[in-house]
């Protein structure tokens, strides 16, 4: 359908695969040395990264804070007069683009967020369970259904959540290897001329694609957003463009990650996933304790506004904020023994999502897609267990967190 | 300053001062009523501060946007007296009101 040109790297050996380590850490367990900074104060003077052994965001001009108690988390991310996401714009707003709300404060955040907030309501993202999840989700397993073992990760969770985006835009087949490598290569940050690259070509590529749906409309998601109409007008080039440029990230990587955790936690412990296996009405806890013991997501960034104390530290405005979500999760006065994953736990919210006018604005997705992948590993993979012949998973990283390999055996 | 009622999942019902000006999310938060979760922080942008609200209040409540109706629908428990507390701000207007935390999602 679409006549529209798509440019890899000019570097084809470049591997934009190969840099999630320095750029999101592979640290085994980041929680006992987050609980030590929890133990010695709720704000630390310091950035997240060079804490934990990687290189550092580096912002020599300004003074950057460490947050990691629960109340000073919660203010950070909701006192939107002394927190602002403007800190984003050296990031996710350098290669997504300025038009990325994730780097806006509110009003202006509030008013293009709203378009995208709709379209992601639970009541409306449910019909992709059906329509696109499921079919994803079938095609994927077939693959391997056969064989009676997999590694779930590089054959099922790594791949869902991107096919799943695909569909969503009806990219073109033929367009999907290349744009997934710009799509990852995005958040390639320790090597920045590949990540302005990947941005400047996804970006070329979204407004002739664009131009294309609002010539030739169809039923999928640049369509709708394409033709979408503010008061009168369409939804700015920028706004559209960064929020499509953001959506294999915040949709596809995140959903990764949570699905791996989540299918690793149960394969770690049989007794609770028989439970589901008896009850799948256990399904939806399942989702929110995997998401809170071990979330994809565990830092934000946030930028003091104004001069602000928080925990008791003085905080010059301009200051850099790493708000340590994964610190709030495993808070022993928030959640009773906060390192054991248990279904069965009295029910709190998470911070997994974060909180705030920024709060997931994809979460009900992200819930209809771990469930539908949780059934389909229910339905299709009896007796489900680890393979004693390869090595168990290890969920890593101090960013952003994942196991690479997740090698399992079924039942044909 | 105004005095509402508020029951709780429980179904215990406690009387709050409610300081004009705040929403009545804010005074059931503020006053510790934790199963009011508020994720969003009060900006309609999640469902997580559903409550009904008394009938006979309804002339005194702002009216509902576009916004807030479209949160409202992705609640399982919605009725006509369905509310989001962030979007209620308190006035003089609403003393006596009442209000029940809707069942969670």
């Amino acid at each position: 359908m679409t006549m529209v040109a798509i440019r890899d790297f000019d570097d084809a050996t470049y591997d934009p695969f190969a840099s999630d380590e320095i750029n999101f850490g592979d640290i085994r367990d980041p929680y006992p040395l987050i609980a030590e900074w929890r133990a010695a104060a709720p704000v630390l003077e310091g950035d997240y990264r060079p804490k934990m052994g990687l290189v550092s965001a580096s912002y020599p001009d300004r003074k950057m804070f460490t947050v990691v108690g629960t109340a000073e988390i919660l203010k950070a991310l909701t006192d939107t007069e002394h927190f602002s996401n403007a800190g984003y714009k050296f990031n996710l707003g350098a290669t997504f683009g300025d038009g990325s709300i994730s780097t806006m404060d509110n009003p202006e955040h509030g008013r293009w967020r709203r378009i995208f907030q709709k379209i992601f309501l639970p009541q409306y993202v449910k019909t992709w369970g059906e329509t696109i999840v499921d079919p994803v989700v079938r095609q994927l397993m077939d693959r391997f259904l056969d064989r009676g073992t997999a590694d779930l990760v590089e054959e099922f969770t790594l791949l869902y959540p991107f096919e799943v985006i695909y569909r969503q835009l009806a990219l073109p087949a033929s367009d999907v290897k290349t744009f997934q490598r710009l799509a990852i290569g995005q958040t390639d940050y320790m090597h920045w001329d590949k990540a302005t690259e990947a941005g400047h070509k996804l970006g070329e590529y979204f407004v002739a694609l664009i131009e294309d749906r609002r010539r030739n409309p169809g039923d999928d998601l640049v369509s709708l957003l394409a033709n979408t109409e503010v008061e009168g007008e369409y939804l700015p080039e920028l706004v559209l463009v960064s929020f499509l440029r953001q959506l294999m990230n915040a949709a596809g990587d995140t959903t990764y990650r949570g699905t791996s955790v989540l299918l690793t936690a149960l394969l770690e412990n049989p007794d609770q996933f028989d439970a589901i296996r008896r009850d799948r009405g256990l399904i939806p806890q399942a989702i929110e304790e995997a998401l809170r013991w071990d979330g994809p997501v565990a830092v934000q960034l946030r930028m003091a506004a104004t001069d602000v104390e928080l925990g008791g530290v003085p905080i010059p405005a301009g200051s850099l904020l790493d708000v340590v979500a994964g610190a709030a999760n495993r808070d022993p006065q928030v959640f009773a023994d906060p390192d054991k994953f248990d279904i069965f736990r009295e029910r709190r919210p998470h911070f997994s999502f974060s909180r705030g006018p920024h709060i997931c604005v994809g979460q009900h997705l992200a819930r209809v897609e771990m469930t539908r992948a949780l059934h389909a590993v229910l339905d299709h993979l009896p007796n489900l267990r680890f393979d004693p012949d390869k090595p168990r998973p290890e969920i890593r990283g101090s960013m952003m967190r994942v196991p690479k390999h997740l090698h399992v055996r079924f039942d044909r | 300053m105004p005095l509402i009622s508020v029951t709780t999942r429980s179904g215990d019902t406690h009387e709050l001062n409610a300081e004009p000006g705040l929403s009545i999310m804010e005074v059931i938060r503020d006053a510790g009523f934790d199963e009011l979760l508020a994720l969003c922080g009060g900006c309609c942008s999640c469902a997580t501060c559903h409550v009904k609200v008394d009938p006979a209040f309804a002339d005194a409540l702002p009216t509902m946007s576009q916004d807030e109706d479209d949160l409202l629908d992705s609640s399982s428990h919605r009725d006509s007296s369905s509310r989001l507390s962030c979007q209620l701000i308190v006035t003089e207007a609403l003393a006596g009101l009442h209000v029940t935390i809707a069942a969670e999602d």
